[in-house]
C-alpha cells in the first residue's frame, strides 16, 4: 500500500479520479473547475518547490499573465482558444525565463525575496498599462470556447473541457519529472553544488524548470479567466503568488498529485468556511503555522500514514527528510 | 525647487524604509530567519498608533506607545511559536511567518474593519513650514528628524555597546556563543522584538502620512525586500543607502510619471540584480 503510493501511475490514477469525483461531491461546476485549475497551478508550482527546490513566490506572475494574455487575444485579436491556448503558453515560458534567469542569480532567501519583488512588478505593470489590462476593473467579457459551434456557457460542460486540459498537463508534468531532465532537478534539488561538479549546467536547469512551470501556470490562469469570463487585476497579485504556494505546501512535497489535493483542500475549505466565516483566513493563518510545526509532509504525509496504519507496516515518510540547508 | 521638494519626500521616505529594512536585516542576521511577518509587525504598529489617538491619546505617547507594543507582542509569538520552527528548513520559516501575517491582518479587519482610516498629523506639526522658495509639511521633516535620531542610535546600539557585539557575533556564529555561555534564546528573542518594533515605529511613523488600511503590510514586505536585496542582508550601512535610494528615487518618479513610480522601484531592482547580482554591499 505505502510503496503503491509512490508510483507515478497510482498519482495519475489519482488525478483522474478525482476529475470523475468532482461532480459527484460538488453541486458548483464552477468549484469543480476551480479546483482542477488552481490544482494544476498548483503542481507547476511543486515542479519548482518539491523537484528543485525552488520557492517561487512569483508564481501568480504567470497565472495573471495567462490571464490578461488569453483575454486579450480572445478579444482583441478574436483567436479561437485552440490557438491562444498554445500562445499562452509560450508567453508564459518566455516571461518565466526572465523571471528566472534574473531570480536565481541570487540564491536562498535572496531568491525567495527576488520572486516576491518580481511579483511586485508585474502587478504594477499590469495596474499601471491599464488601457491594455483594465487596471482595477480586470479584462471583461473573456469569452468561454466554443465547441461544435457552441460556447460551452454551462459550468458543467465547461468542466469536461477544464478536465481535459488538466489531464493532459498533469500527464505532462509527471513526464517531465519522471525524465532524466526531472531527475537531475532532484539532484540539483538535493545538493546543488554536487550536481554542478558532476557538470551538469544547474542554471540551465533551473531556467528551463521555470518556463515549464511558467507555460503550465499561465495555461491555468488562462483557463480561470474563461472560467470566470474576467482576467482580474487580482490573479496577478501578491495574494494569488501566495495561494499557489500555500497550496503546493499544504499538499506536500511528495508529488505532484499532492499539489493537486492541496489546491481541493483549500479551495473546498475556503467555500465552506468562507460561507460561515468571512474571516476564515484566520484560521488558514493558524493552520498554516500548524503545519509548519508538526505536519511537515503536508496532507500527503497524512495519506501515507493513513495507508501505513491500514497495512500496519511502518510509514517511510514518517521521518521528515527536511533539513535546513 | 520641486526637486529639491520631492528629494526631500524621498528622505523621509527612505528613512521609513531604511527602519523597515533594517528590522528584517538584524533578525535574518542573528537568526537566519526571513520573517515574512514583518509586514504585518508594520500594518500593526501603524493601527495600534491610530486606535490611540482616535481614543484621544496624545500621538507622542502613541508612537512609543505603539513600537513598544509591536516589540513586546513579537518578542512573545518568538518565544512561544516561531523559536520551534527554526531547525526547520527555509519553507517552514516562511510558512510559519506567512501564516503569523494572515493571522495578524485578519484580526486587524475583525477589529478595526476593512476599509482603513485616515489619522491626522499630531497637533503642533500639522502645519507647513516655508524653506526659501517653497513650502513643506512639518510632519515630514519631523519624520525626517526623528529617523535620524533613531538610525543614529541604533548604529550606537549595534555597533558600540555590549549588546551590540553580542549581536554582530551572534551573526558570526551563533554556536560559539551558546559555548562561549551566551544565552542565545534569550538574545535571539530580544532581537526579534527589536527589529519588529522597527517595523512598528515605521508603520506608526508613516500612519499620518499614508493612512491605516488592512493591505498595507504586503506593500511594506515587498518594498523591505527590494531594499534588502539591494542593500545586502545583515548590512546596516546597505540598508540605509538602500532606504534612501529606493525612497527618493520613488519620489523623484512621483512627479515625472505618478502612475509609474512605484512600478519604477521593481524596475530599478531588476536592472540593479542584471548589473550587481550581490547588490550594492552584498558580501555572499
Amino acid at each position: 500500500m505505502t510503496r503503491l503510493l509512490e508510483r507515478p501511475l497510482v498519482h495519475f490514477a489519482l488525478a483522474a479520479i478525482t476529475v470523475l469525483v468532482l461532480p459527484l461531491v460538488l453541486r458548483s461546476g464552477t468549484l469543480a473547475s476551480e479546483i482542477l485549475i488552481y490544482g494544476l497551478a498548483a503542481a507547476a508550482c511543486n515542479l519548482l518547490l518539491g523537484y528543485t527546490g525552488l520557492l517561487s513566490f512569483g508564481q501568480g506572475i504567470f497565472f495573471g499573465l495567462g490571464s490578461y494574455v488569453s483575454g486579450l487575444l480572445l478579444l482583441r485579436a478574436g483567436w479561437p482558444a485552440p490557438v491562444m491556448l498554445p500562445a499562452v503558453a509560450l508567453v508564459g515560458a518566455a516571461t518565466a525565463t526572465a523571471v528566472g534567469w534574473l531570480s536565481i542569480r541570487r540564491q536562498g532567501v535572496y531568491f525567495v525575496m527576488l520572486t516576491l519583488a518580481f511579483s511586485q512588478l508585474f502587478y504594477f505593470l499590469a495596474y499601471t498599462f491599464s488601457d491594455l489590462t483594465g487596471g482595477d476593473n480586470g479584462l471583461l467579457n473573456v469569452p468561454r470556447p466554443r465547441l461544435g459551434g457552441r460556447a460551452l456557457a454551462d459550468p458543467w460542460s465547461y468542466y469536461a473541457y477544464v478536465a481535459v486540459l488538466f489531464l493532459a498537463l498533469f500527464a505532462v508534468l509527471q513526464r517531465v519529472a519522471l525524465s532524466t531532465f526531472g531527475r537531475t532537478l532532484l539532484a540539483i534539488r538535493d545538493n546543488e553544488a554536487r550536481a554542478s561538479a558532476i557538470g551538469f549546467p544547474v542554471r540551465a536547469f533551473k531556467v528551463a524548470a521555470f518556463a515549464i512551470s511558467g507555460a503550465v501556470t499561465a495555461l491555468a490562469g488562462a483557463l480561470h479567466a474563461m472560467l470566470i469570463g474576467v482576467a482580474p487585476l487580482s490573479n496577478i497579485e501578491y495574494h494569488t503568488s501566495e495561494t499557489l504556494l500555500i497550496m503546493t505546501i499544504i499538499g506536500g512535497g511528495a508529488n505532484l498529485f499532492a499539489s493537486v489535493l492541496g489546491a481541493a483542500f483549500y479551495l473546498v475549505a475556503g467555500d465552506l468556511l468562507s460561507a460561515i466565516w468571512p474571516r476564515w483566513l484566520l484560521l488558514l493563518g493558524a493552520l498554516l503555522i500548524a503545519i509548519a510545526l508538526f505536519m511537515q509532509r503536508g496532507l500527503w504525509g497524512l495519506v501515507e500514514r493513513a495507508a501505513a496504519l491500514v497495512t500496519r507496516a511502518p510509514a517511510e515518510g514518517a521521518v521528515p527528510e527536511e533539513s535546513r540547508p | 525647487m520641486t526637486y529639491l521638494f520631492q528629494i526631500l519626500n524621498g528622505i523621509g521616505l527612505g528613512m521609513l524604509y531604511f527602519l523597515l529594512a533594517v528590522g528584517l536585516s538584524v533578525i535574518f542576521g542573528l537568526l537566519q530567519f526571513v520573517n515574512f511577518a514583518h509586514g504585518a509587525f508594520y500594518m500593526l504598529g501603524a493601527y495600534l498608533a491610530y486606535a490611540m489617538v482616535e481614543r484621544g491619546v496624545s500621538f507622542w505617547l502613541a508612537l512609543p506607545l505603539a513600537g513598544l507594543a509591536v516589540a513586546v507582542l513579537a518578542a512573545v509569538t518568538e518565544a512561544v511559536l516561531l523559536r520551534r520552527v527554526y531547525k526547520q528548513a527555509h519553507t517552514f520559516h516562511i510558512l510559519a511567518t506567512v501564516g503569523l501575517a494572515l493571522v495578524v491582518q485578519e484580526i486587524v479587519i475583525i477589529v478595526w474593519g476593512p476599509i482603513g482610516g485616515n489619522l491626522a498629523p499630531p497637533e503642533g506639526l500639522s502645519g507647513i513650514v516655508i524653506l526659501g522658495d517653497f513650502v513643506y509639511p512639518e510632519y515630514r521633516l519631523f519624520v525626517i528628524a526623528f529617523t535620524a535620531v533613531l538610525a543614529g542610535a541604533l548604529w550606537w546600539l549595534l555597533e558600540g555597546t555590549r549588546l551590540g557585539a553580542i549581536v554582530r557575533a551572534g551573526s558570526e556564529s551563533a554556536e560559539d556563543m551558546a559555548l562561549l555561555g551566551y544565552d542565545t534564546r534569550r538574545i535571539n528573542t530580544a532581537v526579534f522584538g527589536l527589529g519588529a518594533g522597527l517595523a512598528g515605529l515605521a508603520g506608526a511613523l508613516a500612519a499620518p502620512i499614508r493612512g491605516v488600511d488592512p493591505f498595507m503590510s504586503v506593500e511594506a514586505l515587498s518594498v523591505a525586500f527590494v531594499v534588502v536585496v539591494i542593500g545586502g542582508m545583515g548590512s546596516y550601512a546597505g540598508a540605509l543607502a538602500a532606504g534612501l535610494a529606493v525612497g527618493i528615487a520613488q519620489s523623484l518618479m512621483a512627479t515625472l510619471w505618478p502612475e509609474g513610480a512605484r512600478l519604477m522601484i521593481y524596475l530599478g531592482m531588476a536592472a540593479i540584480i542584471v548589473m550587481m547580482p550581490r547588490g550594492l554591499f552584498g558580501r555572499a
